[in-house]
């Protein structure tokens, strides 16, 4: 087992290596030597799969590198960070090496041979080195050909994009050692601060709206009894979102209004939250006699307009989130006096524009 | 081999030409043509590969100038580029030299290089926000790509389904151009597993357009996909495939009699296998599909002249047929009269019976009416509404096993054999047949039958006796050859279900056939016979044993010349 775990430190050494010009110095023989550790890797990772104590004890060691590597902190850098990835190490070496231009003539043309060895191969033998690259590339040139589809008026590419990266965040958040009890929320938070963080809420929206237990979808990589814990990444998210003030207030703030009510129709948790922000922005606007609306006090409170527009959309949302927004709203508009008539209370206005005050 | 590589040379120009003419496929016209020419290309890069494997990068230059030109113009060429891609990577890979000895070579090396990272390399978001996002995550793109792709096709392939569920009334519906254009950029990609869900999507999506929004060339380049087997796809989409593209049903159908041609003969297990697995029955449901494949088994017995491998393939046909209508019988919207639509209604009610839902003491009254329907039909000079004699006897025969039947239940009966069967089964042997020459039929089977009758319980048989009871009479006409078939057949029915016909079969088979085509058309009526009897369920365990028999042995004879 110890010996397992060093051949997989040493590959590891050698997958950081792989991108660096330290390569120049290698030739064919290091090569051949470096696909061979890599194909043995692969070969552990079809083997143990459904190998509980050795699966485990391999995680734990990766997680341990990629901490080490960088994160938390700086950008993790892309290798081995999951068992699941040990499946493919030989691919990665090889786009590496192929991409790394201080490899040597010798040494690339060696490489070249090895990852395709022409049509003399079986060319179903979905194993070989060869159809996982050229796979790998079609499917490079299927996105990059139904993106062309994407452009224009239509967001199904900005969909299906923002879904892939939801998934990925996902997989990410399943990862972190489950030891440390910050682990995730600080995860979260070191890429708050380090990525565009519109994009960031966006995808987190999504990320909340994805059935439970959506499995990374890779055909090719089998998730060989992975254990699935639904929903749990987006537990996580919950967690942090609404322990972090700004963030919710960013997230309900900056998010297209109709995201927010499906975001909020499934997270009782944060349909609360988001209700408690609404009222909160509901207080600080007040009734302009001349112009015979409601305006904010300050220029970045949130117009009547806008709040109108969050709770009409949260209003046409199916029975469970509409009738807890009516109640609340009834239940303010009873705290500030129960008012029939309009220019009095906010929430009565609201109601009354709702076409449900009563 | 030298006219090969003038060949070559000239295909090699003229795809250097074509090449420029597409450059990076951006306007619809070159979209078109690259989309029209990948398979020739590939073949051409496949070639090219085979020539080039055999030099060193320097011979490569030295003998294709431009080589540098095709090969680049060919990367970026994203039609191409997804079509041909590993091929492409083999030509790449000849012009890597091992030891650049000077900067030119070292340069091409260095070129090469460029080339297959960018076709190898999966992709690049040219949106800075995501590929930040997911390397702050830390993925390359090669780990997300297959994700991402999948997600990509989810996503078309349902707004297109919801393009069709709301017509008109979707503010984020598809306009016809951009299906259009979907179907195109679908082309090269067709063979990827990935894509499938967003082709089904296509071939079931029934716009509100009049004319047909997807492109020609798409339906070509799946069909292609789904006879070769390299696409996998639910028969739902295939059945809006061949009725959205007739040429694509009219190649399907092709490649079925390709398929049964080069099979095995004689082996009705094999083409019932292959007949299912083309899922043309199963499409047949379908009238107009049905009638297209009907009209092309039409023309197959037509230039044939009948053979009996094409009479023993639309039986089978019709079969499968049947049993894929009675498995959606729930559904069924069409009447028999849509697929028959030149056929006497009632007429096809009797021939669709199952005989097998008929106690076998009953048979003769199915066959009784058939044969007066038919009589009256094919005898009616006027012709009225039911087409001639052809038209009737090519309904008939795709219930063929009608006709056998009659053959076995002449030979079993103990009475008179019946007029109205003697008909039937002189008609389906041979249909063109004035009522003269018919009846001459008639008389002849009659007279055999008599003298099989008296031999059938004889504890005493000889394949000499047997031989006789089939001779011709000297001082009729000799007789024409089908009606010397359908004797055979006879004589084959006796052998199978008389008592003692097991121990004289062997010699008298030897002695009908004695030529390799009479051996074949033994075989076949075996297979026949035993194929019927299994689907039919047949309990008759002793003549069952001795068909199995006869058939393995004339089998292995047939091997052995």
């Amino acid at each position: 087992m110890e010996s397992l775990l060093q051949h997989l430190e040493r590959f590891s050494e050698l997958l950081a290596v792989s991108r660096t010009t330290h390569v120049s110095t290698w030739d064919p023989a290091t090569v051949r030597r470096a696909l061979q550790w890599a194909r043995y890797l692969r070969h552990v990772h079809s083997r143990f799969g459904r190998h509980v104590r050795i699966r485990t004890a391999l995680e734990r060691r990766l997680q341990k590198r990629g901490r080490q590597d960088g994160a938390p902190g700086s950008a993790p850098v892309p290798g081995l960070t999951n068992f699941q990835a040990l499946g493919r190490c030989d691919r990665l070496l090889s786009l590496r090496l192929l991409e790394n231009r201080a490899l040597g003539d010798a040494a690339y043309h060696y490489l070249l041979q090895q990852l395709f060895p022409g049509p003399g191969v079986p060319d179903a033998d979905e194993e070989t080195l060869q159809g996982s690259l050229v796979r790998l590339a079609r499917r490079g040139s299927a996105v990059h050909m139904l993106r062309f589809i994407g452009y224009g008026e239509n967001s199904v590419l900005e969909d299906a994009v923002l879904k892939t990266q939801a998934e990925l965040l996902l997989e990410r958040l399943r990862e972190v050692p489950k030891a440390e009890a910050e682990g995730p929320s600080r995860f979260l938070s070191t890429l708050w601060d380090r990525l565009p963080q519109n994009n960031f809420l966006k995808v987190i929206a999504v990320a909340l709206l994805l059935p439970p237990s959506s499995p990374r979808p890779q055909g090719e990589e089998l998730e060989l009894g992975t254990p699935k814990t639904p929903g749990e990444g987006g537990q996580e998210l919950i967690r942090w979102l609404l322990a972090k003030s700004d963030v919710m207030a960013a997230f309900c703030h900056n998010l297209p209004v109709g995201l927010l009510t499906s975001v909020a129709g499934r997270h009782p948790e944060l349909s609360r939250a988001y209700l408690g922000l609404l009222t909160d922005w509901g207080r600080h606007l007040r009734y302009d006699l001349e112009k015979g609306t409601w305006v904010g006090a300050e220029s970045q409170h949130v117009s009547w307009e806008e709040l109108y527009g969050r709770f009409q959309s949260l209003c046409q949302a199916p029975p469970p989130l509409k009738d807890e927004v009516l109640t609340a709203l009834e239940s303010c508009k009873a705290q500030d006096g129960d008012f029939q008539v309009p220019g009095l209370s906010i929430w009565t206005d609201l109601l009354l524009a709702l076409g449900s005050g009563s | 081999m030298a006219q090969d590589s003038v060949g070559f040379s000239s295909d090699y120009q003229f795809w250097l030409q074509k090449l420029s003419v597409w450059d990076q496929a951006s306007t619809l016209e070159t979209q078109q043509d690259t989309c029209l020419h990948l398979p020739r290309f590939q073949e051409f890069l496949r070639q090219m590969y085979e020539v080039l494997k055999e030099m060193d990068s320097n011979t490569i230059i030295e003998r294709f100038p431009t080589i540098g030109q095709l090969l680049a113009r060919t990367c970026w060429n994203p039609f191409i580029l997804a079509f041909a891609k590993k091929i492409l990577i083999w030509c790449l890979c000849c012009l890597i030299n091992k030891e650049p000895q000077n900067s030119e070579e070292s340069k091409l090396n260095s070129w090469t290089r460029g080339l297959l990272s960018h076709i190898l390399s999966a992709f690049r978001f040219d949106t800075k926000e995501v590929g930040l996002f997911t390397q702050g995550l830390g993925y390359a793109p090669a780990d997300y790509c297959p994700g991402l792709l999948k997600n990509m096709v989810l996503s078309l392939a349902s707004e297109l389904r919801e393009n069709h569920l709301n017509g008109f009334n979707t503010q984020r519906r598809m306009v016809p151009e951009k299906i259009r254009f979907l179907s195109r950029v679908c082309i090269p990609l067709v063979t990827l597993p990935d894509i499938e869900p967003l082709v089904e999507a296509l071939l079931t999506y029934h716009g509100y357009e009049p004319q047909e929004v997807l492109w020609p060339e798409f339906f070509d380049a799946v069909n292609e996909a789904f006879l070769l087997k390299k696409i996998s796809l639910p028969t739902s989409a295939v059945v809006c495939l061949w009725l959205r593209h007739l040429p694509s049903l009219e190649k399907a159908t092709l490649h079925l009699f390709d398929k049964l041609i080069s099979s095995e003969r004689n082996f009705l297990r094999r083409i019932e296998c292959f007949l299912k697995d083309s899922l043309l029955p199963e499409a047949a449901c379908h009238p107009a599909i049905f009638r297209i494949v009907d009209e092309m088994f039409r023309c197959a017995l037509l230039e044939t002249d009948g053979a009996p491998e094409v009479l023993a393939a639309i039986q089978v046909f019709t079969w499968c047929f049947v049993e894929a209508l009675e498995k959606k019988n729930k559904q069924l919207k069409f009447t028999f009269k849509t697929y028959f639509p030149y056929a006497s209604p009632s007429l096809i009610m009797v021939l669709l019976q199952h005989p097998k839902e008929i106690p076998q003491e009953l048979w003769h009254q199915p066959l009784k009416h058939i044969s007066e329907m038919l009589r009256e039909i094919v005898e009616d000079q006027t012709h009225g509404s039911y087409g001639g004699p052809f038209e009737c006897w090519f309904l008939f025969i795709h219930f063929g096993g009608w006709a056998d039947i009659v053959a076995e239940q002449l030979v079993m009966s103990e009475a008179e054999p019946p007029e109205a069967l003697l008909w039937l089964l002189a008609f389906s042997y041979s249909p063109r047949d004035r009522s003269l020459q018919r009846t001459q039929t008639m008389i002849e089977v009659k007279a055999v039958l008599g003298h099989l009758k008296k031999l059938f319980r004889s504890p005493t048989l000889s394949a000499k006796d047997l031989q006789a009871a089939a001779a011709e009479s000297r001082d009729r006409d000799p007789r024409p050859p089908l009606c010397q078939q359908l004797i055979r057949r006879l004589i084959l029915n006796f052998l199978l279900w008389a008592p003692g016909g097991h121990v004289i079969a062997r010699e008298v088979i030897t002695l009908m056939a004695p030529t390799d085509e009479l051996t074949y058309e033994m075989t076949g009526l075996l297979d026949q016979t035993l194929y019927r009897w299994d689907h039919l369920c047949m309990e008759a365990p002793r003549s069952r044993k001795l068909a199995r028999e006869l058939l393995a042995e004339l089998r292995s004879a047939g091997t052995a010349r």
